[in-house]
């Protein structure tokens, strides 16, 4: 994680302990906060699908949709591991994700509560008002949780290196 | 830091099997006890119920003058190290040092410090965040300890610690235990089956033997004046020499060998004249040089001593003797050597306990 520098505990306040723990804890809050974003992608994975009516969703659009939601989870929980021990690249990464998350809400929800399909003689919507929000919350939670923990990891990672470079030199 | 005292307690099982009979101990606040013995003695059980791990059967035990008999270990204020380190595989040694901590949601930055102080103290700063798995028997051991050192404890009890172990890891890290004691100034109670260990790090050893303390006093009292026959032929190593011999006059008679009393014997054993007693020698006060034969059996040179396994002149079961000669020897099997018992030990035919003045 870190490299060993020998602990200066003689000049050790509050604010010194609190950075120099890091030394040695993990960044769980960060890796937590990515893996509730694949809970909360999840959530929107299972319940973006859902219809009552026609056959709208069944397109090349699906599998595409499918494909990116499996490699969002594994992405994203590698982001869980890098994150965990400071990684700031991972931090990068899971900003990318996360704003890719917020883009997403410009396509499937979009296009499938604009989307109108015949069913038992009408004209219905294929999403609803209630499952449109519903899957819109997921997705910026889980874009939201990304963002966070990304901006944390990076202001971690760089608190870390001032402090290992402090006592480096001391 | 504590002072522990354990009044005649037992401990019987539920299958009527009594492991410890009457235990009676004080110990002094700072004081390195060493419960030592082969086996089965019940010495772990008797660490164990002092953790609170197991019941006591009878008895009572105080921990600064308060009971603590029907206490749960959580509130005994005690820390443990196993034989077998219990550190958390899947932690880092930070985390497995601040995990008692942890538990008792202390502040982190106190946490810090302690862990940081307990592995400046044991050499571990610069492994604080390997796992376990990572680190040597003897590193492993050092963080079961660290373990229990920044939960500054009232008392630390340790089960058989080195015994996983190598002989040269065994070595050093009991050299880092009595170090510990020293710079902790804590007050440890030890277990094992390890006399080396029980004679380097005791203040006092607590000897025992099928659920009895057969002797309590300091390293030196249980070498120079075992309280038994078992005590004398367990610490030590080779093991002490036993012969039976006939008091009669000024000398000691046995089927192998006569040797002459001093003024001193004489008197000690003024009561049992022309009777039989057992004599023990230990091997290292056997001399070259005497009126002894003794038939060499096997020549095992160590460097410094060399260890003559042999048999006095008629052989026999209770013939065979061990002698610890100074420098480089080279017997060859059948050589007969003579030799001198520097210093003996008398005991009682029927008790088995060491003959004293009156």
């Amino acid at each position: 994680m870190t490299e060993h520098v020998k602990p200066k505990l003689e000049m050790a306040d509050d604010n010194y302990l609190r950075v120099d723990r890091m030394r040695y804890e993990k960044n769980k809050i960060c890796s937590n906060l990515a893996i509730l974003a694949i809970v909360f992608n999840a959530l929107f994975f299972v319940s973006i699908y859902k219809s009552d009516v026609g056959t709208w969703y069944y397109s090349m659009l699906i599998g595409a949709s499918i494909v990116y939601n499996l490699l969002f989870m594994m992405i994203v929980f590698l982001i869980s591991e890098g994150t965990k021990n400071y990684k700031v690249a991972y931090s990068w990464i899971a900003i990318v994700v996360g704003v890719l998350q917020f883009a997403r809400l410009l396509i499937y929800p979009r296009m499938a509560r604009a989307a109108q399909t015949q069913s038992t003689g009408e004209i219905v919507q294929v999403m609803k008002d209630p499952q449109y929000y519903r899957v819109v919350i997921y997705l910026a939670l889980s874009g939201t949780c990304l963002i966070v923990s990304a901006v944390i990891g990076i202001r971690k990672h760089a608190a870390l290196k001032k402090h290992l470079e402090s006592v480096a030199e001391k | 830091m504590a002072q522990l005292s354990l009044q005649h307690i037992d401990k019987i099982y539920d299958n009527k099997v009594q492991a410890v009979y009457d235990f009676n101990i004080d110990v002094k606040d700072g004081e390195f006890i060493v419960l030592v013995g082969p086996s089965g003695c019940g010495k772990s059980t008797t660490l164990r119920m002092i953790a609170g791990l197991e019941d006591i059967t009878n008895g009572k035990l105080l921990l600064d003058g308060k009971d603590i008999t029907a206490a749960p270990p959580k509130d005994r204020d005690m820390a443990m190290v196993f034989q077998n380190y219990a550190l958390y595989g899947h932690m880092t040694v930070y985390e497995n040092m601040a995990f008692s901590l942890t538990l008792r949601k202390e502040d982190p930055n106190v946490i810090h410090k302690k862990v940081l102080a307990a592995a400046e103290i044991l050499d571990l700063t610069s492994q604080l965040n390997k796992k376990p798995s990572q680190l040597s028997g003897g590193q492993r051991q050092r963080v079961a300890m660290g373990r229990s050192i920044v939960r500054s404890p009232k008392l630390f009890l340790f089960d058989e610690p080195l015994s996983n172990l190598d002989a040269k890891l065994r070595s050093s890290t009991r050299r880092e235990i009595l170090l510990l004691h020293k710079r902790l100034k804590a007050t440890m109670l030890y277990v094992t089956h390890d006399q080396t260990e029980a004679l380097t790090l005791a203040d006092r050893i607590v000897c025992m033997s099928m659920g009895r303390v057969q002797q309590i006093g300091t390293p030196l009292e249980l070498y120079d004046t075992p309280a038994n026959l078992f005590v004398a032929s367990f610490i030590g190593l080779p093991p002490m020499n036993f012969f039976p011999v006939l008091v009669s006059g000024d000398e000691l008679y046995s089927p192998h060998f006569k040797v002459p009393m001093t003024p001193e014997q004489k008197e000690l054993l003024s009561e049992y004249q022309g009777k039989h007693v057992t004599l023990g020698v230990r091997p290292e006060n056997v001399a070259e040089g005497g009126t002894v034969p003794v038939t060499v059996n096997e020549n095992e040179n160590l460097g410094m001593n060399t260890l003559v396994h042999g048999h006095l002149s008629e052989g026999g079961a209770d013939s065979r003797i061990t002698c610890k000669f100074k420098g480089w020897c080279d017997y060859k099997k059948g050589d007969v050597v003579k030799v001198s018992f520097q210093k003996m030990h008398f005991f009682d035919q029927e008790s088995g306990n060491r003959i004293v003045k009156a």
